[in-house]
């Protein structure tokens, strides 16, 4: 991957998950669904999941939004699959913002959305919505 | 030039690459150390150099040197002719007219007038094409109008105005005009003189001069103040001891675009009919934004929409993986307040198309073949992100 000069707003963290995002897809029968969408910005992402007995197998993303955003739904899932809700539901803050690196101003933001993604998941988990 | 480090620049319109020729001719210059406002042996050299740059932006321009103050740049030479006029009007401040479409350097140096001394402001909205309507123009003509100050050219769209006809008018109204002209010098032919235009800015980094340096065109010196009081340079105008290597920078990119710039737009218009061409075969949905013809457009610019494909996102993954360089316009800010571009805007483009916008701009150093490999790989990479938001499935 090329990286130079013009490059260095964004960490290698986010490059590699904006220009490189292996969880893009669809699931056909998917057993939650979650939403998210900032009507400032105007991003969008959906996460579709396969969950079994609270255990995430399979996360996958679809997200119209800036590289940040993108790279934020690509971790989100990333970070999920093959992991125990339970697990997941103990992750601070703090953590939960160091996912993504260190972000420039314009890109904080994106820490509220990944904040959001796992809020959205506890929500739809304890609710079970599909 | 290194052609190839520049062949994935498509940012003209924020900066032109400084041409050989000019950065060699600043060279011999950076060790003439003596101040041109002397009298002695050693400036005559830079006094001879001033002369010659004054002489070129006035070829340039069609005009008379001794119309041609220099600045530090198009902000400045902004900032003057609009403070200059309207600080005589303090005590009795009266109505100005510009456009929603200005560079920032216009709008808020207008604002600052209008909250600090109570001027008043009508703002013209561009049509949908980006055009002032010379109707409205005209509805917002006032008795106690004191500055007209609209760009010939727009910095995001291209789009050109109808300046000739705006002059006539306000000339008519005996009202002074100020043209933003920094987006044109250098793309097309503007005789300053023609025009009968009173004040015009002009900056030497967009036609591949240096930064730092411009000039402020002052059609009648006494009818507007000085910008800086002290040493009388610039006719007492702009005191400040002089850019020396930046002015010569500036003359020989006035030179070269006198001599050059009718052959410069008409290889920017072939690029940009290619390039349009291209857009318009590939397999994603384009929407131009404002003209695009030859008279209507600088050559150089295209600002296009893609349906489905968020700018930001393309221009960062063109940036990342091929080291294309273009503008946005829209660009993240925080969750509560957003950058979006207010020329697209006053243009009435629906939210999602500004966020889907990007500004193409080239010029000389820019290839055929560097616009193909271009297209094709913005092509690519919009299609990737239709993949990514599910707008089209891979």
């Amino acid at each position: 991957m090329k990286k130079d000069i013009g490059t260095l707003m964004y960490n290698d963290i986010i490059i590699k998950n904006f220009t490189e995002p292996h969880n893009v897809g669809d699931l056909e029968s998917a057993d939650y669904e979650i939403e998210i969408g900032n009507p400032v910005c105007g991003d969008r992402i959906k996460v579709q999941l396969l969950v079994t007995d609270k255990v995430i197998n399979k996360a996958v993303f679809r997200a119209w939004g800036c590289a940040t955003s993108v790279a934020t739904a690509n971790i989100f899932c990333s970070s999920i699959a093959g992991e125990a809700y339970d697990n997941i539901s103990q992750r601070q803050p703090l953590e939960i913002g160091q996912m993504l690196g260190e972000l420039e101003p314009s890109q904080q933001h994106c820490v509220e959305i990944l904040v959001e993604l796992h809020q959205k998941l506890a929500d739809t988990i304890s609710s079970g919505v599909v | 030039m290194d052609q190839q480090h520049i062949s994935g620049y498509f940012d003209y319109n924020a900066t032109t690459p400084i041409s050989d020729e000019v950065a060699q001719s600043m060279i011999p210059v950076l060790t003439q150390f003596a101040n041109p406002s002397s009298s002695n042996s050693y400036s005559i050299l830079c006094k001879s150099a001033i002369v010659e740059a004054r002489e070129q932006i006035a070829r340039l321009i069609n005009t008379k040197k001794e119309k041609v103050f220099f600045t530090s740049g198009g902000s400045e030479a902004n900032n003057w002719a609009i403070k200059g006029v309207l600080l005589q009007h303090i005590k009795k401040p009266g109505h100005i007219i510009t456009t929603a479409i200005e560079h920032a350097s216009v709008l808020d140096t207008i604002r600052y007038c209008v909250e600090s001394f109570g001027f008043e402001v009508t703002y013209l909205k561009p049509d949908e094409q980006g055009v002032i309507r010379l109707k409205d123009f005209q509805d917002a003509l006032r008795a106690d109008t004191q500055l007209i100050s609209i760009m010939y050219a727009n910095n995001e769209t291209g789009v050109i105005q109808p300046i000739e006809i705006i002059s006539r008018l306000a000339k008519e109204k005996n009202i002074p005009l100020h043209v933003d002209a920094v987006q044109v010098i250098g793309k097309r032919k503007v005789d300053v003189e023609s025009l009968n235009i009173n004040y015009l800015s002009i900056s030497a980094h967009k036609f591949y001069g240096p930064k730092g340096v411009g000039c402020l065109y002052i059609k009648d010196v006494n009818s507007i103040g000085p910008l800086i009081h002290g040493g009388g340079q610039e006719q007492s105008m702009r005191s400040g001891t002089e850019n020396l290597v930046a002015l010569v920078g500036m003359s020989k990119a006035a030179q070269e675009a006198s001599l050059n710039v009718a052959q410069w737009d008409k290889d920017n218009w072939q690029c940009k009919q290619h390039m349009i061409n291209l857009l318009k075969l590939a397999p994603i949905e384009i929407k131009f934004n404002g003209h695009i013809g030859f008279a209507a457009a600088l050559s150089n610019t295209l600002n296009i929409s893609i349906k489905g494909v968020r700018g930001e996102a393309l221009a960062a993954r063109m940036e990342m993986l091929h080291n294309y360089i273009f503008s946005i316009g829209s660009a993240c800010s925080n969750n509560k307040t957003k950058k979006s571009s207010h020329v697209l805007q006053a243009m009435s483009m629906q939210e999602e198309d500004i966020q889907n916008s990007i500004r193409i701009s080239f010029g000389r150093f820019t290839s055929i073949q560097a616009v193909e490999k271009f297209i094709e790989t913005l092509i690519i990479e919009a299609q990737k992100l239709l993949i990514i938001s599910g707008s089209r499935h891979g």
